[in-house]
C-alpha cells in the first residue's frame, strides 16, 4: 500500500510520455488520414537534433525546442506534398499507398541515422534530467523526477495548445472541416492542400521536439523509432482514431496500467497486460474509449 | 516469346551453377553472419570490428600459411537484422551462394541458436566471438564454437567478488531483459547470490526496452544492498539515467555486459562511475602471444588507431575466433576451397586449438555443460572508476580496489 502514491504518480509520468509521442500522430491521421509508421523515426531524428545541438551550443535541451520546431516542420512542409501525392493519385486504395509509404519512409530514415549517427547509443544531458523531489511521510514515499516532472508539463502545454489552436482559431476552424468532409470544406474555401501541409508541419515539428525530450529522459540511438511508433498506434488506437481529445485520457490510462503491473504484479506480464486491456476495450468499443474514433 | 525466354534463363542458370560448384581460389573466403541493423546493432558492429580487424592483421601479415603457401583471408557479410530468423537465412546463404569454408558467428545468443542447426546441417564450423548463453552450448552443436566463455561461469564471478566487500551485501533485486542473453545472466546472477548468502528480495524477467523506472522506484523502497540487471546496451543506460533521476543509489549496481562498451560511458559520464560489470578481457589483461598480437595492450592500440575507439572484450573476443580458426586451418594443412570431408576435419582440428592470444588462453570445452565454449579464460568482475574500465576481482590481490559502497548521484 505503501507504494500507491508512488505508482500512482510514476504511471501519470509514463502517460506523460505516451501523451507526447501519440498526440501528434493523432492529429494528422485525424485530418490527413494517414497512419504515419515514420513517427517514431521524426521522433528519434529529433532526439539526435537534441543530442548535436546541445554539445554544439551547449545550451539546455528545453532550451533547445523551439529550433528544433521549426526545423523539423520546415522539413515536414517540405516532404509533405509527396506524401499529397501518394494519397490523391489514382491509384488503388490511396490510404493502404499511404501507410506503405510512410513504412517505406520510416525504414529509410532508419537506415540513413544507422549510417550518419553510427550504432551507439546516446544521452541528452539536462540540468532538469539529475533531480528530483522526495517526500516521505511514515511509510509512505514520493520521488518526482525533476525531467518527467517537465515532460508532463511539456505533454500539458502541447495538448492544451494544440485544442486551443483546433478550437478557437480560424485555422482550426479549416483543419476540423476538412477532417469531417474534405469536398465540402474545399466548398467553404478551405485550402485543403496548404492545410494538410500545415498540419503535417505540425506534426513534425511536435515529433522533433518529442524527440529532444525523450533523449533527454531515456535515450537516442538509431533504432529507436519502432517502440514509439508502436506505443503511438496504440494510444490513437485506444483514444479512438483521430480523436484528439481522447491522447491524454487513452496516454495515462496505459501509462498508469504498466506503472501498476510493473509495481504490484508481474514486470514480465506489463506489455501482455496493456495489450489485453486495449484488446479488450476495443473489443467492447471499437472506436475507441470515448465511442469517438473512426 | 515467354518460352524463348524461359529457355534462355534456363540456360543462364546452368551455365552460372559449375562456375559456384567448381570455383577456385586462393583465398579463405569466410563468411559473417552478425547484427549489423536492428535492435542489437551496436553489440554487431562491435563484433564486426573485430572480426575485420583480424582480417586485416592477417592480411597484412601476408594471409593463413598452408603447404608452404600463404592465403589471405576475405571475409563475406550477412545482415542477421537483429532477427533470428534473418540469421539463420543469412547463414544458409552464405553457405549455398557464397560457398564459404567457415563462418565467424552473431554477436547475440538468440541468433547464435538460430544459426547453429544451419551451419549443422551444412557441415560449415562456425565460431562466434560474442554469444554467452549456455543455452548454446547445453544443445552440444558439433559445429558451433564460441571463445566467451557462458554467462553463468562468468556472471557467477562477479557476485562472488561483491559478496566478499565490507561491508558485507546482505540483499539484491535481480533482473533481466526478456533475451536469450539477458535472462541467463539474470539467472546467473540470482544463482550465485543465493549461493552467496544474498537474500534476493524481488527476480523478475522484463520485456526488452521497457521504461523500468517505476519498478525501480517500487525497489528504492525495498532498500536492497545489490541492484544487479541482464540487458544490453541502451537498457542498461535507460537504468542508470532512470535510478539517478528518481535518486537512488544502492550499495552496488551490477551489470554485465554493455558497461566496458565505449558507449556506456559516453553516454552516461560521471553517472557510469562505480557501476560493476563482467568481462573476460579487458585493455590490461596480462596475456603473451606469437600470433598477430604479442599481447593485450597491442591489441588494444591497433584497435583504437583502426577504428579510434577503445576495444572491448566482445571485440577482442571475435579478432580472437579469427585466431582460433587461423591456428585450426594451419594445423589442418587445407588449401582453400576446403571440402565437406575438410570442413568435417576442421571441427576436430579446432577441437584440438589450445593456443595463447592477446585475448587469453583459447581452448574449447570437448565435454560437459560448456561443450565447444572456450574453456581457457577466467572471468573478471569490473568497475567503472574515473571513466575507465578496472578491474576488481575475483582475484586477489586485484589490480584495482572496488569503489564500494557506491557515492550518491548528486555531485559526481
Amino acid at each position: 500500500m505503501e507504494l500507491l502514491p508512488q505508482a500512482l504518480v510514476d504511471g501519470l509520468m509514463l502517460g506523460a510520455i505516451y501523451i507526447i509521442i501519440a498526440v501528434a500522430f493523432s492529429l494528422v491521421y485525424g485530418v490527413m488520414h494517414v497512419i504515419d509508421f515514420a513517427v517514431g523515426e521524426w521522433i528519434m531524428f529529433g532526439a539526435f537534433a537534441g543530442f548535436y545541438l546541445n554539445k554544439a551550443t551547449g545550451l539546455d535541451p528545453f532550451l533547445l525546442l523551439p529550433a528544433v520546431f521549426v526545423a523539423f516542420a520546415a522539413l515536414g512542409w517540405l516532404l509533405q506534398p509527396i506524401l499529397q501525392r501518394v494519397l490523391s493519385g489514382r491509384r488503388g486504395n490511396p490510404l493502404l499507398m499511404a501507410l506503405v509509404f510512410t513504412f517505406g519512409l520510416s525504414l529509410m530514415f532508419r537506415g540513413l541515422a544507422q549510417t550518419f549517427f553510427g550504432f551507439y547509443s546516446l544521452s541528452t544531458p539536462s540540468r532538469l534530467s539529475t533531480g528530483s523531489f522526495f517526500f516521505e511521510k511514515g511509510d509512505f514515499f514520493l520521488t518526482i523526477s525533476h525531467v518527467r516532472l517537465a515532460g508532463l508539463a511539456y505533454a500539458a502545454v502541447i495538448t492544451g495548445g494544440l485544442q486551443y489552436l483546433l478550437k478557437h482559431t480560424d485555422f482550426g476552424l479549416g483543419v476540423r472541416a476538412l477532417a469531417q468532409h474534405k469536398d465540402a470544406a474545399g466548398l467553404m474555401g478551405v485550402n485543403a492542400r496548404r492545410t494538410n501541409g500545415y498540419v503535417y508541419a505540425l506534426y513534425t515539428g511536435v515529433s522533433g521536439m518529442t524527440g529532444v525530450l525523450i533523449g533527454t529522459i531515456l535515450s537516442v540511438s538509431a533504432k529507436m523509432g519502432p517502440e514509439y511508433t508502436i506505443f503511438a498506434f496504440f494510444v490513437v488506437v485506444l483514444a479512438g482514431m483521430g480523436y484528439l481529445a481522447g491522447v491524454p485520457a487513452a496516454a495515462i490510462l496505459l501509462g498508469l496500467i504498466q506503472s501498476m503491473f510493473l509495481v504490484y504484479l508481474d514486470p514480465g506480464y506489463t506489455l501482455l497486460a496493456v495489450f489485453g486491456v486495449l484488446y479488450v476495450i476495443l473489443l467492447v468499443s471499437p472506436t475507441g474509449l470515448f465511442r469517438k474514433g473512426v | 516469346m515467354r518460352r524463348t525466354m524461359g529457355l534462355a534463363m534456363l540456360a543462364l542458370l546452368t551455365m552460372a551453377r559449375p562456375a559456384l560448384a567448381g570455383e577456385a581460389r586462393d583465398y579463405f573466403k569466410v563468411g559473417v553472419v552478425t547484427e549489423l541493423s536492428g535492435d542489437l546493432a551496436t553489440g554487431g558492429n562491435v563484433t564486426k570490428r573485430g572480426y575485420d580487424l583480424w582480417a586485416q592483421a592477417v592480411n597484412e601479415a601476408g594471409g593463413i600459411a598452408v603447404r608452404g603457401k600463404k592465403y589471405p583471408v576475405k571475409l563475406v557479410y550477412a545482415d542477421a537484422q537483429s532477427n533470428p530468423s534473418q540469421g539463420a537465412a543469412a547463414a544458409e546463404r552464405l553457405v549455398t551462394q557464397e560457398q564459404v569454408d567457415f563462418i565467424l558467428g552473431p554477436y547475440s545468443s538468440g541468433v547464435t541458436i538460430a544459426v547453429a542447426p544451419v551451419v549443422e546441417k551444412y557441415k560449415v564450423p562456425m565460431i562466434t566471438g560474442s554469444a554467452e548463453s549456455p543455452l548454446i552450448w547445453r544443445q552440444k552443436f558439433l559445429y558451433t564454437f564460441g571463445t566467451i566463455p557462458p554467462i553463468n561461469f562468468t556472471g557467477a564471478a562477479a557476485i562472488e567478488t561483491l559478496a566478499a566487500l565490507e561491508p558485507k551485501p546482505r540483499t539484491a533485486v535481480i533482473f533481466g531483459s526478456n533475451d536469450t542473453f539477458s535472462k541467463a545472466t539474470a539467472e546467473a546472477f540470482e544463482g550465485a547470490a543465493k549461493k552467496a548468502g544474498i537474500k534476493v528480495l524481488k527476480f523478475n524477467i522484463v520485456p526488452s526496452g521497457q521504461d523500468l523506472t517505476p519498478l525501480m522506484s517500487a525497489v528504492k523502497g525495498m532498500r536492497p544492498d545489490i541492484v544487479a540487471f541482464g540487458g544490453h546496451d541502451e537498457e542498461l543506460i535507460k537504468l542508470v539515467k532512470g535510478l539517478h533521476q528518481i535518486d537512488f543509489a544502492p550499495r552496488a549496481l551490477l551489470m554485465h555486459y554493455g558497461v566496458t562498451e565505449p558507449a556506456f560511458v559516453d553516454a552516461l559520464k560521471g553517472d557510469a562511475n562505480q557501476v560493476f560489470g563482467g568481462a573476460v578481457w579487458t585493455e590490461s589483461t596480462a596475456t603473451k602471444s606469437d600470433l598477430l598480437w604479442k599481447d593485450a595492450p597491442s591489441y588494444a592500440a591497433a584497435a583504437q588507431k583502426a577504428f579510434n575507439t577503445p576495444a572491448d572484450y566482445t571485440q577482442a573476443g571475435s579478432s580472437a575466433a579469427g585466431i582460433a580458426f587461423q591456428v585450426a586451418v594451419q594445423k589442418l594443412d587445407a588449401a582453400p576451397p576446403l571440402t565437406e570431408a575438410q570442413r568435417v576435419a576442421l571441427v576436430q582440428a579446432l577441437e584440438g586449438v589450445d593456443v595463447s592470444t592477446f585475448y587469453g588462453r583459447v581452448k574449447f570445452a570437448t565435454d560437459g555443460e560448456f561443450y565447444h565454449s572456450n574453456a581457457g579464460l577466467t572471468p573478471l568482475t569490473v568497475q567503472i572508476q574515473g571513466g575507465k574500465v578496472a578491474v576488481v576481482g575475483p582475484m586477489k590481490p586485484a589490480p584495482a580496489k572496488a569503489q564500494y559502497p557506491m557515492s550518491p548521484w548528486a555531485g559526481r
